[in-house]
């Protein structure tokens, strides 16, 4: 089968600190897929190093069909090449409105003259409008994005990353601090995303991870413990021992 | 050309329109074209600060929109005053020295010129070679050139050098107010082959126009100053509008998002630092003329501070509040050093205002940031109970 | 010392032990003999003719008479003569005298016994100036060996000041019998210098010179510089003689023409000024040279015009740039050494390089300690700064002016303590008080509001800054005032001609060391550095666990304030104190900080010593300017900027991700 990025012996090393651990971890062109595992067992270290923002010290991370390797990309290329990221915390820009955040995540071409020169086109507000509808936030276009709630804070910054229409989302932990309904709702948009492309949720709550139903893979001290159906991990004794015996009572 | 900009954005109609009317009222007031209510120097004062307002505005989108707070911009400004100074000095020097040649028996040779020419320029420092950056001296053109092409490399290559390697927030600060201290050191030199602390001076004089009036020229500069400052208003209000500006006010407030989003972020602030420099030049080229002198004190790096005291309390990230921030505290600035206020008689103490100016100054400073984050801008806002 | 046994032929060893023998006896039976015997004056009888009229060439046997004798009388006896207050009788005898009027003072040589007569029939003895410097070489040698001290520092002080030939031998006989140690080298010093010049032989010169390849003073220089004199020429043909080196006159043809027009080799230059003068000269109706006036305005048809004056004789020949190089290559143009021999200027320039050599180590020394003194000063000024900006975050622009604030406290304090080393004992402490108190102040008037908005501290602490600043200038005027330190720190520790370093820049450098030490003891050492690291790295976990962040941030700006303090009160000590002192450092230290790194003491110390290490380097490389000296340091730390954004000493991990 073939990969849409596969990650093979990555290691990182923090003052000494291995917060990656030779980890090797492939995803596929459409695919869900959760990634759960204690504090500290590099989930974030991993997305970073996926989207450019920490340089491994050993290891390779290859994208796509042409077999790109990521490391000698910057941060903005790599978005470019379709990897889109969403932060633990949401960040969106709150000082301006819904439709310009959407507006400025659409994928167009993203040089400083051409977007001097933009202009408004129809294809591009009824991206906007469909992408609002997905995120249930079209009554919320107009709105300064820092008046929004914080489970609307996190759908837009999903809808942002949509807009990228990126070919792998890579979503840290999207359902933090969010009520019941919120997170149904959550996971709605996540699995219709999943369907056209590759979207790698890393998340602590199990419930969460449980609704998504989907392939899990669970990360230790920087290297991948197991992999398989929730059910088949929850039963790793290894697993339980590590994580879900401290972690999840 | 969008043609939503101006709608999206109204203050920049109510902008032009107060403009105009400041504009129409001075010309009517003045000496040269009207009732000679105000006086030529205070004509220049205005223009001067027409020329302040608009390095104001490319402050305010180099800090108050994209989160740059650049401590040299006034060094670009005065870049732009000497590029121009440059050429109103040779131009007018050459004049004088081709007549007082005029009525030698045999006819100056183009090097007897040239040395006299340098001699009167240089001489204050001790030389009368001509440096070869004044190569370009004797053709406007070429020095108009000059006054967009030197402050926007020089913003190039420190801002590309500055943005690649991540240097951000305080840091980038410092950074520029090392490049403007690197800058005024060098022109304080008898060597820079711009007259040292001398500067270049007699700016007002326009070549050409040696009959006509001061108080006409000081019109004529005025108005210059006002069409570019309603021009700047235009090009940066354009700019920060649309999704240019929801970029750079991304990147003020969270770089690491936009960047992962896919923009090249350095690129954008490149291209900001980059304009916002030369439109810098163009005003000090509008300004120096009608100061008359320039000099290296005048880009040291307290200048670039005072042009973010004067964003900060007109208040950032609205291009009209940068507009009244520079033009309320220069001029208030000039009233109070001026002599203008009157002192407060305590009993114990007399309080001269030219000495307790500053110190009022860098305390309402702090009360602004403190108290007013907003600035005067802000009040506006709130007067006019429009959401921003 | 063989080299200076060797070089006084004429008064071998032997004869010089028996003659201080007898000078010694001499002396010793001074008393006795002085009042009965005529010694001098039956000497000076023997030679009553040359005694009166002394020619040059035979006073010798007379003074060699007058040294063998070793009278004590004799070393006054030549001074009065050399002065000429010597008198002869009417009956031939000497005495000295003291005209007065028609009266004359007459003083016995021998007795000492005076008398008053008239003028009449005494003739004072005027020996010429040739006479007078052969008794003045004589008389050095008794003021070599004089037993006072201090006339035989003067003698030796007079050789050095007027080196000659004839000086060698005495210092040199002076040398063994000097009690003075110090004096004693310094007559071997000066024995080298002189037998560098002025030795019998080139072998004894050479090895003077050889000897003087170790010495790096001043003088040791200056000796070698002198025997390497030379002149320039031109001429003909290379010359005989010692030549020390030919010259290209194509470096410099108008120079090199000038020196053939003044040998009278060539014709004078007719540069631009000299064909416009002439031509003015030539004018005839409303033409010069046949060629219109109008049309003079090129440099060709001045030239014409000119030829065409000099075809009729009434200027002298055109001088192009041709005919020029042509008679400069046609002449030799050279220096040529003063000295003959070419040996011996071969082995002084050798000498000079290698004595050039020691002072460029020297002088690579003497830059050292100015970087570190400099280095000093800097870390004193930015460590405050450092750590507010390492532990808070705080960009603070009023730091010069808390730099400022502590050296107007020394300044107060020396208005009302007037003993400098007492005055600044209390200053010190003071102004640290001072400094911290308003560093409190600000902390929780301004700064505690502003935390996590650092682009808006600097800013507020910036309007801070020129209210202080101005609030200076109107407490204490605008001149400078003066901080005086205490009489113990002037001058400076001399190391050696070319190293030497004040003693102040000394104490600035201990003080800094200890405000080193102090800072690393404060941070690794006590509960409070314990809390302000645990704060640094996390301040939310800090606060879970009993730290109040608040209080802590405020004693930490109130140290970095009052270590500004301290650092006023030192800067002042050297530079003037005036309002704007602090805005002089301010960049400085902000680069310090910079490049040093955040956050770290040792990042500041090497941020310190590279700026002031690479300032002085520069200095170095371009001493006529400090400004361009500046310019060059600060576009270097863009650039080093560009290589290490987190400055010499970088935290790393995830903690300095933002």
């Amino acid at each position: 089968m073939s990969m849409l990025l596969e990650v093979s012996g990555v290691s990182v090393t923090f003052d000494g600190f291995r917060a990656i651990n030779n980890l090797s971890i492939n995803f596929a062109e459409a695919e869900l897929r959760a990634i759960i595992g204690p504090n500290g067992a590099g989930k974030t270290t991993f997305m970073d190093i996926v989207t450019g923002k920490t340089r491994p010290d050993e290891g390779t991370v290859i994208w796509g069909e042409k077999n790109i390797s990521l490391l000698g990309l910057s941060e903005s290329q790599i978005a470019m090449e379709g990897i889109g990221r969403k932060f633990q915390k949401p960040t969106v820009f709150e000082d301006q409105t819904v439709r310009q955040n959407l507006a400025m995540a659409l994928k167009n071409p993203r040089g400083p003259f051409a977007v001097l020169m933009h202009s408004k086109t129809t294809a591009n507000a009824a991206r906007i409008e469909s992408i609002a509808e997905e995120i249930g936030l079209t009554q919320s276009l107009t709105r300064r994005a820092g008046e929004l709630s914080h489970g609307q804070k996190q759908w837009l910054e999903i809808g942002m990353l949509l807009a990228q229409e990126p070919r792998l989302l890579l979503v840290d932990e999207p359902a933090a601090g969010m009520t019941v309904e919120e997170r149904e709702k959550t996971t709605d948009i996540l699995r219709k995303a999943a369907e056209t492309r590759a979207v790698v949720v890393v998340e602590h709550d199990m419930e969460f991870v449980r609704r998504l139903d989907c392939k899990v893979t669970v990360l230790h001290e920087g290297s991948v413990l197991a992999e398989g159906s929730l059910d088949h991990v929850t039963s790793n004794q290894t697993v339980v021992d590590v994580y879900l015996g401290r972690g999840h009572a | 050309m969008r043609k939503s900009f101006i709608a999206e954005n109204p203050s920049v109609l109510w902008f032009l329109a107060a403009l105009s009317l400041f504009t129409l009222t001075v010309v009517l007031l003045s000496e040269a074209t009207g009732t000679a209510m105000i006086s030529t120097s205070f004509v220049k004062t205005l223009g001067k600060t027409l020329c302040l307002c608009l390095i104001a505005i490319a402050m305010d989108v180099v800090w108050g929109y994209c989160g740059i707070l650049s401590l040299g911009h006034f060094a670009f400004f005065g870049i732009g005053g000497y590029a121009i100074g440059m050429w109103l000095m040779y131009a007018r020097t050459e004049t004088i020295v081709l007549e007082s040649l005029q009525n030698q028996v045999i006819p100056p040779t183009p090097q007897e010129v040239s040395d006299a020419i340098g001699n009167q320029i240089f001489g204050v420092v001790g030389s009368s070679e001509f440096p070869l950056i004044w190569a370009f001296a004797d053709s406007l053109f070429l020095q108009l050139l000059m006054v967009v092409l030197i402050p926007g490399l020089l913003a190039l290559v420190f801002g590309w050098l500055a943005f690649r390697s991540r240097v951000t927030g305080v840091y980038l600060s410092i950074l520029t107010q090392a490049m403007t201290l690197a800058l005024s050191l060098y022109l304080f030199q008898n060597d820079s082959g711009l007259r040292g602390n001398n500067g270049l001076s007699g700016l007002q004089n326009i070549p050409g126009f040696e009959e006509t009036s001061q108080a006409t020229i000081s019109i004529v500069f005025f108005l210059a100053s006002s069409v570019a400052l309603g021009a700047g208003y235009v090009f940066f209000a354009w700019i920060v509008t649309g999704k240019m500006g929801s970029v750079i006010k991304g990147i003020r407030d969270n770089e690491a998002r936009v960047r992962f989003l896919g923009y090249h972020v350095e690129s954008y602030k490149l291209f900001v630092f980059t304009v916002t420099a030369v439109i810098s030049g163009i005003a000090g080229a509008l300004y120096y003329p009608q100061a008359g002198i320039i000099n290296p004190g005048e880009i040291a790096p307290i200048a670039s501070i005072y042009l973010a005291v004067w964003v900060a309390i007109g208040g950032r990230g609205r291009l009209y509040g940068a507009v009244i921030g520079a033009a309320f505290v220069s001029l208030l600035s000039s009233w109070f050093t001026g002599g203008g206020a009157p002192d407060i008689d305590l009993g114990v103490y007399r309080i001269q205002w030219t000495d307790w100016w500053l110190v009022l100054l860098g305390v309402s400073f702090v009360a602004v940031t403190l108290f007013f984050p907003k600035g005067i801008g802000g009040l506006f806002d709130y007067l006019v109970r429009k959401p921003s | 010392m063989a080299l200076f046994r060797g070089s006084r032929p004429k008064t071998p060893r032997k004869l010089d032990a028996m003659r201080r023998f007898l000078l010694a006896i001499a002396l010793c039976l001074g008393a006795l003999t002085q009042a009965q015997a005529d010694d001098l004056q039956q000497i000076l009888q023997v030679h009553a003719d040359e005694v009166a009229s002394p020619s040059r060439r035979s006073v010798g046997v007379l003074l060699d008479d007058l040294v063998a004798s070793g009278l004590p009388q004799v070393p006054r006896f030549l001074e009065e003569w050399a002065g000429r207050t010597v008198w002869q009788g009417p009956d031939g005898r000497f005495f000295f005298g003291q005209e007065d009027g028609d009266q004359i003072t007459l003083t016995d040589l021998d007795s000492g016994e005076t008398r008053i007569e008239g003028r009449g029939g005494f003739t004072q003895l005027r020996p010429n100036g040739g006479v007078r410097r052969l008794i003045g070489t004589a008389l050095v040698q008794y003021q070599l060996e004089d037993p006072d001290i201090s006339r035989r520092e003067s003698a030796v002080a007079a050789i050095a000041r007027r080196p000659a030939a004839d000086q060698l031998a005495p210092l040199v006989a002076s040398i063994e019998g000097e009690p003075d140690d110090t004096l004693r080298a310094r007559k071997t010093q000066l024995a080298t210098f002189l037998s560098a010049r002025f030795a019998d032989t080139p072998q004894e010169r050479i090895a003077a010179i050889d000897s003087l390849a170790q010495d790096t003073t001043v003088e040791a220089r200056s000796v070698l510089n002198q025997i390497l004199q030379t002149e320039a020429g031109v001429a003909a043909s290379e010359p005989d003689g010692n030549i020390a080196r030919l010259l290209n006159p194509m470096e410099a043809p108008d120079e090199y023409y000038a020196q053939l027009v003044e040998a009278g080799f060539a014709p004078a230059q007719t540069g631009p000024a000299v064909i416009r003068a002439a031509l003015e000269a030539h004018i005839r109706d409303g033409t010069a040279g046949g060629v219109p006036l109008a049309q003079l305005g090129t440099d060709a048809a001045r030239e014409r015009a000119y030829a065409a004056l000099s075809k009729e004789g009434l200027v002298p020949p055109l001088v192009t740039v041709e005919t020029r190089d042509y008679a400069l290559n046609a002449y030799v143009f050279y220096e040529l050494y003063d000295e003959p021999n070419a040996e011996i200027t071969a082995a002084a320039e050798a000498a000079l390089a290698s004595a050039e050599q020691r002072v460029a180590f020297a002088q690579a020394a003497d830059l050292a300690l100015d970087g570190l003194s400099l280095a000093s000063i800097y870390f004193l000024a930015a460590i405050g700064l450092a750590i507010t900006f390492g532990v808070m975050g705080v960009i603070n622009m009023a730091h010069g002016e808390f730099i400022m604030m502590g050296a107007y406290t020394g300044y107060v304090v020396q208005l009302f303590v007037p003993d400098y080393t007492l005055s600044i004992i209390i200053a010190l402490p003071l102004a640290f008080a001072v400094t911290f108190g308003a560093g409190v102040t600000m902390e929780r008037l301004v700064i505690r509001h502003l935390y996590h908005r650092p682009l808006e501290t600097l800013l507020a602490t910036f309007g801070i800054s020129i209210a202080l600043q101005q609030l200076a200038k109107n407490i204490f005027g605008t001149q400078a005032r003066p901080l005086t330190s205490p009489g113990w720190l002037d001058g400076a520790w001399v190391i050696s001609d070319v190293i030497q370093i004040s003693y102040i820049r000394i104490a600035i450098f201990v003080l800094a060391l200890i405000f080193l030490a102090l800072i690393l003891f404060v941070l690794k050492r006590t509960r409070l550095g314990l809390e302000v690291r645990a704060v640094t790295q996390n301040p939310g976990m800090a606060a879970s666990m009993g730290i109040n962040p608040d209080r802590i941030n405020m004693l930490t700006f109130g140290l970095g304030s009052g270590i500004a303090g301290i650092a006023g009160v030192a800067i002042g000590l050297y530079a003037k104190v005036t309002s704007e002192m602090g805005a002089d450092y301010i960049v400085q230290s902000f680069m310090t900080v910079v490049v040093g790194g955040v956050g770290n003491v040792w990042g500041t110390l090497a941020g310190a010593s590279l700026i002031g290490f690479l300032q002085k380097g520069i200095e170095w490389l371009n001493p006529s300017n400090t400004l361009a000296a500046q310019t060059y340091m600060i576009l270097f730390i863009i650039l080093f900027i560009q290589f290490r954004p987190k400055g010499i000493v970088a935290l790393k991990g995830r903690a300095a991700a933002d």
